[in-house]
């Protein structure tokens, strides 16, 4: 069975390419738009990795990982953030939050995939 | 002339066309076939039977009777192809023949070729290599090489019916 | 030297020859957009792996020319200088001498030392004007230098002590441990031993935590920073040792014994010196007494041993390992035959098909339908393989462009347009010289001086375009020039002078156009290095015949010329549809079928003897090849019209019957043939017979000329 991975991001184009990228790769994607979203799909869905954003309105990155890993059902699910080059105290407070691994943007599909496949085996 | 032309022993395979002995030298023989079906190319001269399938090669097929003015050879039991082997300067082609029956492959001695007359042959005398002697059966040792001209080669097109 | 690094030095040359197309490709479109990062790390990885792999096998001189000029992208990389016109022509230059190089070490002419030392020459002076001068430069290219020794190295099989002693709270990362130890697995020969003894008891157990670590003995030659990259989310957080333990080099020197196992406890830290010795005096294997007396547990030693039996594993098997790849190169003559080869069971198939479909026998037609199926797949994916994308050819060009124009004085622009369509390869290969001919062509005679340009109120700049594009079963190739166009009159004189033509022949634009590719024409009046190499268009032609493509030339005065090639996607095998005349069988492309309709007596006698039928509404001429091919017999009472388009026209094409379509695998035939009209081929059906292929645009023509020949006027 194909695993699920949720993208959480408030810019559509950058859903869309992860989407695209994941799917072709065999992957089921499900779509967030901000932590809120993500956490109230998280509760229905079999997700099996979460791959966000920081900087979202609502609620951002941290608060969600924050948020995933306080959830007795959540606590274990690999977290990818999507930062900057330039976010590296970010990277360090996302890390501390409890993410997994991060992809620093802008990344190419293979540098996605990458990461997903270490993330997930 | 032409007697020089031939200074060593050589084999030959003979072949009829109707009751007449001709013969190639065996060198230039890569094989005989029977002769089956042969897809005749359309708008080419009438002595170019067509192309048969060669263990899935293309390779076309002469009338050697309508080439040298005698009726169109029809099948029979004996009608067979000779491939043989035809190189000019720098092209080497595989040309099938189509002759009545073959004979037998013969080794004649240069001393018993003659020259081809220049007459009275009824035949294009560039085509004979020789006139050889088998007891006293008269052979007419074909030049394979002349038999299919660049300059045929090059109208086979265009020459219709 | 061995085989295996011959076969290296050869993929190291294919590598190379590569990178330098691709390098033209970069460096000309950096000289449009010079800011662009991207292209500027294109072109320094592209010098970095010429320099870095040249250095590896052996391309000594190839690795030190290389370095300047990677040194010099370094600055452009790092912004401490621009790209200038300067730049990209000394670095075009240095490309073609890197590629000059490596002709050299494959026997080719001796490169000329002196422009060597003049690009270097070149590239340090365009260096000295960096701020802070060359020293910054050459110190950093230096330091890098000693990093690329390092590189080098990395490509043999070393191996590793890797102790990955994860944070507890490792889980609440959602990291799965298993998941880098495979990834670690993945790098090359893997002992993982786990390492318990961290495990508190029972009761003071927290599930949620992660107390085990992991002795990992890796061989690999991917280099440390692959290992490190496996741990690179959570380098920080926990215990991470890379210990290199064989440098995979020296092996003879060495032996293939490795450390005693006490050493390999003491380098690890397990054991300390002291109580090594104290245990040494002993009888017994080291790791049992080290055990018994408490100073390391089993685990301990059970990882030391791994450790041991792997390194002396890797050194008596001096075996490289093999890197794993996405793709492979092959040599195409091993395509060609498997082409041929696929050619010859689709043949054999036809045969299958047809004998199964006369038996009747069920379990026949299930195998030869699957045999079908398989076949017809099997033909997809070979010829699949041997398509290409044009792209490469097309940026050659551009430098034949750039060239050529500097040379003739003259400012031209080369644009391109669908570099990404496919051909098969031998098209591709076959098409290059034909291409290059027409682009000297339009660079040497189409395209004006930029005086007589400007004076034609024309932009300063010429432009070739060049584009590809599928149209069907077939690949159309343009070349559209701005220049000065065909001069019509100049041609018939020409071709008159020439005895081509009658001085008082008639000709139609499209006729004389089509004298440009008679055998000896040319218009140049003069002989340049350019396209006065001894060979006219006639050559064109014929590379393009022989691909059984074809021409059109369109050309407007002062406007430009546009030559139009249409190539078939492929040589070797095409759809066609087999069709009967008395007993004789024929094959049509499909790609130019469009219909087939039933043509019977009742639309013969309306059409009052003309060749045309009523097709829903449209006049459809047809030719009849019974008539055409004079095929003796009585055509059956209803005869079928199969409607092909032919440059934009419908004709219909009657034959007796219509028997399906058919997988034709082209046989020429030949030169005793070469030349007949309307045939371009033929092809063996199922019961061993020949079947010819017909030339439906060729054919069309010779009827249309016959017909104005022989017919009256009216009937155009």
């Amino acid at each position: 069975m194909s695993k699920t991975i949720m993208t959480v991001d408030d810019s559509a184009s950058v859903r869309q390419m992860v989407a695209f990228t994941l799917k072709g790769a065999g992957y089921t994607v499900v779509e967030a738009v901000d932590g809120k979203d993500a956490l109230a799909k998280l509760k229905g869905a079999q997700v099996n990795m979460v791959i966000t954003d920081l900087n979202m309105p609502n609620m951002d990155g941290i608060s969600l990982i924050k948020a995933i890993r306080s959830d007795a059902a959540l606590k274990f699910l690999p977290i990818v953030m999507l930062t900057t080059e330039s976010q590296d105290t970010k990277k360090k407070e996302g890390k501390s939050a409890g993410a997994t691994g991060w992809i620093v943007k802008p990344f190419k599909p293979d540098q996605l995939l990458a990461v997903v496949k270490k993330v997930l085996g | 002339m032409a007697v020089s032309k031939i200074t060593e022993v050589s084999q030959y395979l003979t072949f009829k066309l109707r009751e007449e002995l001709f013969a190639v030298d065996i060198v230039k023989v890569r094989e005989v076939l029977e002769f089956n079906q042969v897809t005749k190319v359309p708008r080419t001269p009438e002595f170019m039977r067509g192309i048969i399938n060669l263990r899935g090669d293309v390779v076309p097929v002469m009338d050697l009777r309508l080439k040298f003015g005698m009726l169109k050879t029809e099948k029979a039991v004996n009608t067979c192809i000779i491939m043989v082997e035809i190189t000019s300067e720098e092209n080497s082609i595989i040309l099938g023949l189509l002759a009545d029956s073959v004979q037998e492959v013969l080794e004649i001695e240069p001393s018993k070729i003659d020259a081809a007359p220049n007459i009275g042959m009824h035949l294009n005398s560039e085509y004979i290599q020789g006139m050889g002697k088998h007891g006293n059966v008269f052979i007419i040792i074909l030049d394979i090489n002349k038999i299919f001209t660049a300059e045929e080669l090059a109208s086979v097109k265009g020459s219709v019916d | 030297m061995n085989g295996g690094l011959d076969q290296a030095i050869e993929a190291y040359k294919e590598e190379a020859q590569e990178l330098l197309s691709e390098l033209e490709t970069s460096l000309l479109e950096l000289e449009e957009s010079p800011e662009d990062i991207e292209l500027i790390s294109r072109v320094f990885r592209a010098m970095h792996t010429i320099k870095g792999s040249g250095a590896m096998f052996g391309f000594d001189k190839i690795a030190h020319f290389t370095h300047e000029v990677e040194t010099a992208f370094d600055l452009v990389r790092n912004g401490q200088l621009s790209v200038t016109k300067e730049l990209i022509n000394l670095t075009l230059l240095a490309r073609d001498q890197i590629r000059a190089m490596l002709e050299e070490y494959g026997g080719g002419a001796r490169i000329d030392e002196s422009k060597s030392a003049e690009i270097i020459k070149g590239f340090k002076r365009i260096m000295q004007k960096v701020e802070g001068g060359t020293e910054g430069a050459e110190s950093a290219a230096s330091a890098k230098a000693g990093s690329e020794a390092d590189e080098s190295d990395e490509a043999k099989s070393v191996t590793y002590r890797v102790r990955f002693k994860p944070d507890h709270d490792l889980f609440m990362s959602g990291t799965n441990p298993v998941l880098l130890l495979n990834e670690l697995r993945e790098l090359g020969q893997t002992i993982v031993i786990a390492q318990t003894q961290d495990i508190p008891i029972l009761k003071e157990l927290e599930p949620e935590k992660c107390y085990t670590f992991w002795d990992v003995i890796l061989t690999t030659d991917k280099g440390i920073n692959a290992i490190k990259d496996v741990f690179v989310f959570i380098e920080d957080s926990s215990d991470i040792s890379i210990d290199e333990i064989d440098s995979g080099e020296d092996v003879d020197e060495l032996g293939e014994n490795y450390k005693k196992l006490g050493e390999i406890l003491v380098e690890r830290g397990d054991v300390k010196t002291d109580d090594l010795r104290k245990v040494l005096g002993k009888q017994k294997k080291v790791g049992e007494i080290l055990v018994e007396s408490g100073v390391v547990n089993e685990d301990q030693v059970r990882s030391a041993l791994a450790e041991q039996k792997q390194v002396k594993q890797v050194r008596e098997s001096k075996q490289k390992m093999e890197a794993a790849s996405a793709s492979i190169r092959v040599p195409s003559e091993k395509l060609d035959s498997l082409v041929d080869l696929v050619g010859e069971l689709v043949t054999v198939q036809a045969r299958l098909s047809q004998v199964s479909s006369s038996r009747h026998d069920a379990n026949l037609t299930s195998i030869a339908e699957e045999v079908e199926r398989l076949t017809w797949e099997l033909r997809d994916s070979t010829m699949g393989i041997r398509m290409l994308p044009i792209g490469s050819t097309f940026s050659k060009f551009k430098r034949l462009v750039r060239d050529l124009s500097l040379e003739l004085g003259k400012d031209i622009a080369m644009t391109t347009e669908g570099a990404e369509t496919e051909l098969d390869k031998t098209v591709i290969e076959r098409l290059n010289d034909p291409l290059v001919h027409i682009i000297r062509n339009s660079i040497d005679h189409g395209i004006e001086s930029p005086e007589d340009r400007v004076k034609k109120g024309k932009p300063k700049e010429g432009t070739i375009h060049l584009t590809a594009q599928h149209s069907g079963a077939s690949v159309l190739i343009t070349i559209r020039d701005d220049g000065k166009g065909l001069d019509k009159e100049a041609i018939v004189n020409k071709a008159i002078k020439n005895e081509l033509v009658a001085p008082d022949a008639v000709l139609s634009e499209k006729e004389i156009f089509a004298l440009i590719f008679e055998p000896g024409f040319s218009t140049a009046q003069k002989l340049t290095s350019v396209s006065g190499r001894g060979v006219g268009m006639d050559v064109v032609k014929r590379n393009i015949d022989a691909l059984r493509g074809n021409i059109d030339v369109k050309s407007t005065k002062d406007k430009g010329t546009t030559i139009t090639l249409k190539l078939p996607l492929t040589l070797a095998i095409i759809d066609g549809l087999l069709v009967k005349v008395e007993t004789e069988f024929f094959v049509l492309p499909l790609s130019l079928v469009e219909e087939c309709v039933e043509l019977t007596k009742e639309v013969i006698d309306k059409a009052h003897g003309r060749h045309v039928a009523n097709v829903r509404e449209e006049i459809v001429p047809y030719i009849r090849i019974r008539e055409f091919f004079n095929i003796t017999g009585k055509s059956p009472e209803i005869e079928q019209i199969v409607i092909v388009e032919v440059e934009d026209h419908r004709v219909g094409f009657v034959v007796d019957y219509v028997i399906g379509e058919h997988q034709t695998v082209i046989k020429s035939l030949g030169k005793v043939y070469r030349g007949v009209e309307g045939v371009s081929g033929a092809t063996i059906l199922g019961d061993g017979t020949v079947a010819l292929i017909l030339d439906v645009p060729k054919l069309v023509k010779a009827v249309e000329i016959e017909e104005n020949q022989t017919m009256v006027p009216q009937l155009s």
